[in-house]
């Protein structure tokens, strides 16, 4: 058991593997057994480098046709297999198809109007001096126009009447106006 | 190492990155380095002499089609055995089928004849010759690491095994080795 175990120790040294353990080595140069099979193993190498070249020369003759194997390009046949993959290749080829797929979901595809002619572009021209030209009634629209202001103004001062009259009515009294303070309908009135 | 160093001094990765450059020449030296080699490895695994040189034929056919994606990195022989064992493995199943299809006829012929041993026409009688007698991939493991001078990781690489497995299959051929050169002096000692 011992034995088996040192000859196994001395097959992984050999093959350059981790070193023999202290006991291990005590055991070698204890046990012939396992003293001998060190001995072999490391006897290999040079005994099998020795004895290849006749070894091989044994080995019946023949020849390799070379005529049957195409003809090498100059060039990286790994670069140009990895070219022709790329054309295959089905992620990029399936984002894209995602891409425009989404795109048509998303937008509508309208075909542009034909372009405009002088004619068109005159009349446009011409339509949009008319909008923005200035009325002749401009000046009184805007003497007529109410500010925002004053339409507030005049909200709350119905709100404030309609709350007096309720005063008036509730409490039996009366509410007179100061002097000097006219309503802003009666400034315009006059 | 330049393009004048005669070609039988350069070595494997050199000759191997000028055919990766379009040169024939260079692989067919590299074919004629290993062609033996290679065959004694694959004659382990197939089983007969024919079928061997047939799959040499057929590495260095595959090789020279794809010497583009020959990585220099690594030794060319690593690269060399790994594919021809994937080749020997892949022609063996397809033998296998072939052999299971004929089987009602009672002609079947023994599935790896590697394993039972070496035919026996060698009149080599040194220790390879006694490897060749303890199987397939003790032999394979052997030659490898003896023949090609191939580290554990390469001979793992090489054979699709783990390192365990391969240190397993040299202890064991060291091991079956030992015990029938058991009468014979060690020339070490």
């Amino acid at each position: 058991m011992f034995c088996r175990l040192t000859h196994w120790m001395i097959s992984r040294a050999a093959d350059g593997g981790k070193e023999m353990p202290r006991f291990a080595d005590r055991h070698r140069e204890r046990c012939r057994a396992c003293g001998d099979y060190a001995r072999f193993a490391e006897s290999l190498p040079t005994r099998f480098a020795g004895e290849t070249p006749a070894f091989l020369a044994e080995v019946p003759g023949f020849s390799l046709d070379f005529a049957k194997t195409p003809a090498v390009s100059s060039g990286d046949t790994r670069e140009s297999r990895s070219g022709r993959r790329s054309v295959l290749r089905p992620l990029p080829i399936a984002a894209v198809l995602v891409v425009i797929v989404s795109g048509l979901v998303l937008y509508r595809v309208v075909p542009r109007e034909a372009p405009l002619t002088i004619a068109d572009k005159n009349a446009a021209i011409a339509g949009l001096a008319s909008v923005t030209a200035i009325p002749n009634d401009f000046q009184g629209a805007v003497a007529q126009a109410e500010s925002p202001l004053v339409r507030e103004r005049l909200i709350l001062e119905k709100s404030v009447r309609s709350a007096i009259e309720y005063f008036q009515a509730r409490l039996n009294i009366e509410i007179a106006k100061k002097q000097g303070s006219d309503s802003l309908e009666k400034r315009q009135l006059l | 190492m330049t393009a004048s160093t005669p070609i039988d001094e350069k070595t494997d990765e050199e000759l191997a990155q000028e055919a990766r450059a379009g040169s024939r020449r260079s692989f067919e030296e590299l074919a004629l380095r290993y062609k033996r080699r290679l065959f004694v490895f694959l004659r382990s695994r197939l089983g007969s002499d024919q079928d061997a040189e047939d799959m040499v034929q057929e590495t260095f056919f595959k090789l020279y089609r794809n010497i583009g994606n020959y990585d220099p990195a690594y030794h060319f022989s690593t690269w060399l055995y790994t594919s021809a064992n994937r080749l020997a493995i892949s022609s063996y199943r397809k033998r296998k089928t072939a052999e299971s299809r004929l089987e009602t006829d009672g002609r079947r012929e023994p599935a790896d004849p590697a394993a039972a041993g070496p035919d026996g026409e060698s009149s080599v009688d040194d220790l390879w010759a006694e490897a060749r007698t303890l199987g397939g991939s003790q032999f394979r493991a052997l030659w490898l690491r003896y023949g090609e001078d191939l580290s554990i990781e390469e001979i793992a690489a090489t054979l699709g095994k783990s390192r365990l497995t391969v240190r397993v299959l040299l202890h064991r051929a060291r091991t079956n080795l030992m015990k029938r050169q058991g009468d014979k002096p060690c020339s070490a000692a």
